[in-house]
């Protein structure tokens, strides 16, 4: 049984799948970074996801181009970063809150919108035309399965390389760290802490924008209500678990898609719905297991 | 609060729900809907005017108590310092132990298996809020994401139980456990129209007697919140843990106090819910019932009072909207809500700039501010 099991989950399959799940979270995690190491966690991720998600496959079906549509998901992404740093750092509301209320707002937004523009509830579906996919990489075929990649996996990867250089060995990296901690430190140098926060919040709006555009162009092939499932969330609890740091991200979403390809592979054995919390009750895990590892270090580092 | 500062805070909240429901008329006006008469059927729908004004009216007032519910349930665990975003999950916990219990307590005289029922409701939905608590409380684990990770894993989980190990055995319901005996339900409140006498036209509203309960519960915690010691300490560790601590209260204790007292809100709330509307434990019962009140509780910044008065103006709202949702969709006052949110936020830290910025022009009045 544990044998069949075995071969069941680790198959190329679900390695694939693994990378296709994981890639909205790395997204979304590397714009949560952004914000978190300038200080301000920014929790409301799905917000910006489904919005982007809802532009791109608006945009795509209306232009007949991914392109166009994965740009402007980008923009509006963009536009609610600027948002919430107008809220949190010009105006100091709570970051939580402001958060929260995002994902109510985004949700409800695209909601109405989509029941306006195609008078029907669930997902869209237009009467005429098509959504332009963002268009998938053949890399031949392991037993027989066909190996087949959306564009945004290499480029996810690469992102994250990029972003490693970019938190790590360059001075930008090191003012927007130290814009969340040592502001005073930075304002010493003739930096400003805001602009750099600024430059954070909107940094995590493109990012969030782009893993918006991928789960509705990519991952799915249309918009769907509601569609991050909390993913969002869970790329925030991969960055407290990665601690900020791009790569450690990476790793971290990659365990939740490996659950979340896990549970989808193990649908044939136990029921789906009770699959469907794995990758949940995977995420709370992962906090607690980072969280206990913190205080066991605070105690042996105390004695 | 001061009551200058009280007026200031009422005339923005106010300015704020009209700049937000300008919005919601432009968005109606953007999607291809006439925001007068939009409007208008959405106060039709609350029981405002109408033909079916008492049906709607018993709505209004059962989500009005719905919201004070979930209102003051997010507020006890915020004034202590946990923000609970789970009770969507405390409350599916909630109504799935209860109806079980209650499909197991056939036979039973009420006034033993009622109590039983709540006792059970309550039971699931503080267990589940515990470990939120515990883990945010020893742990310093955000609540946020932890509990809506677990409200996934409650839902998802109820779903399962409700269409497996717990499914009734009745045809044509694809996902529900047993039918619990009428015995234990909550009546339906009627409200007569003395103008209409049709029978058609005499439907019966949402409002079951569970308000009586939901009454003594926001009775309950109102004089919790605003009238004990409990209460007074709970709203000092979560404004300033670390004084509390010097003083000698349990910050600590009093979050998971306080979660605890909040989950077995919404445990209640889902046992109402399902006994009083669906007859049984329907998977579905919820429409995110728990993100409603905890926009109204955030927006009146989690002061009883003002909660409790704010429901019936969102209650109204949204009971309105759901009713016209054949031509505009009902997340129009989720947006409405929201946005209020956004400007009272942005209004507060815009007043405190122009403090500021006053103040660098006259030092002399530079101590007063701060």
């Amino acid at each position: 049984m544990a044998g069949d099991m075995f071969h069941l989950v680790f198959t190329p399959g679900t390695f694939l799948n693994m990378f296709n799940s994981a890639t909205v979270v790395i997204l979304a995690g590397l714009g949560c970074l952004l914000t978190d190491q300038a200080g301000m966690m920014n929790i409301g991720l799905d917000g910006i996801m489904v919005s982007g998600a809802f532009t791109a496959a608006i945009v795509s079906w209306l232009s007949g181009s991914w392109i166009v549509g994965l740009l402007c998901a980008v923009c509006v992404g963009m536009l609610f970063g600027l948002f919430y740093g107008l809220m949190v750092i010009r105006w100091k509301s709570d970051e939580f809150i402001i958060g929260v209320a995002f994902n109510i707002f985004a949700v409800a937004l695209t909601t109405f919108l989509l029941r306006s523009i195609d008078g029907q509830k669930g997902s869209f579906h237009p009467a005429t035309g098509f959504v332009d996919r963002i268009p998938a990489l053949h890399l031949g075929v392991i037993g027989d399965t066909p190996i087949n990649i959306s564009i945004m996996v290499p480029l996810a990867i690469v992102l994250v390389i990029l972003c490693q250089i970019l938190m790590y060995r360059t001075p930008f990296g090191f003012w927007l760290h130290a814009s969340g901690e040592h502001a005073d430190a930075l304002r010493s140098v003739g930096r400003s802490p805001d602009m750099m926060k600024y430059l954070g919040s909107l940094g995590c709006g493109l990012f969030c924008g782009l893993s918006g555009a991928y789960l509705s162009l990519g991952y799915l092939s249309t918009f769907q209500e509601n569609m991050t499932d909390a993913k969002g969330f869970v790329a925030v609890a991969c960055v407290i678990f990665g601690r900020s740091n791009p790569v450690l991200v990476f790793l971290a979403a990659l365990l939740f898609g490996f659950i979340d390809a896990a549970a989808t592979r193990l649908q044939d054995y136990l029921n789906p719905t009770l699959t469907a919390t794995f990758p949940y009750i995977g995420t709370v895990l992962m906090m607690l297991v980072i969280a206990l590892a913190r205080v066991i270090r605070k105690k042996k580092a105390a004695s | 609060m001061k009551s200058k500062e009280r007026i200031q805070y009422l005339l923005s909240l106010g300015v704020s729900i009209l700049i937000a429901l300008a919005i919601g008329a432009l968005l109606m006006l953007v999607s291809g809907h006439d925001p007068v008469q939009g409007y208008r059927s959405l106060i039709e729908g609350a029981g405002f005017i109408g033909p079916r004004k008492a049906q709607a009216i018993g709505n209004t007032l059962y989500k009005s108590a719905q919201l004070i519910i979930t209102g003051l349930a997010t507020a006890v665990a915020s004034s202590a310092g946990v923000f609970n975003v789970g009770g969507e999950g405390q409350m599916y916990l909630g109504a799935l132990g209860s109806c079980y219990l209650a499909t197991l307590l056939v036979g039973v005289s009420p006034w033993i298996a009622m109590p039983l029922c709540f006792l059970a409701a309550v039971l699931c939905g503080s267990v589940y809020a515990f470990i939120p608590a515990v883990m945010k409380v020893k742990l310093n684990i955000n609540e946020v994401i932890s509990t809506i990770m677990l409200n996934s894993v409650a839902i998802f989980f109820c779903a399962y139980m409700a269409k497996g190990p717990l499914k009734t055995t009745e045809r044509g319901i694809t996902a529900g456990t047993q039918r619990i005996s009428s015995v234990f339900q909550f009546d339906r409140i009627i409200f007569s129209n003395s103008d209409v006498l049709s029978e058609r036209l005499r439907m019966k509203s949402n409002l079951t007697t569970s308000v009586i309960w939901i009454a003594l519960i926001t009775l309950l915690i109102w004089y919790l919140m605003s009238h004990t010691t409990l209460g007074y300490r709970m709203n000092l560790s979560g404004q300033n843990s670390r004084f509390a601590r010097f003083i000698g209260i349990r910050a600590d204790w009093l979050g998971i106090v306080g979660m605890l007292i909040s989950g077995a809100m919404c445990g209640a709330l889902g046992m109402f819910e399902n006994f009083a509307l669906h007859s049984r434990f329907n998977p579905e019962f919820s429409n995110e019932i728990y993100f409603d009140g905890m926009l109204v509780a955030m927006i009146m910044r989690y002061r009883p009072l003002g909660i409790i008065l704010m429901s019936f103006f969102f209650g109204a709202l949204k009971t309105g909207a759901v009713s016209m949702q054949q031509d505009i969709p009902s997340e129009l006052i989720l947006i409405v809500q929201s946005v209020v949110i956004f400007l009272m936020a942005a209004q507060e830290g815009i007043v405190a700039r122009l403090r500021v910025k006053h103040a660098r022009k006259h030092p002399s009045i530079a101590k007063e501010v701060g």
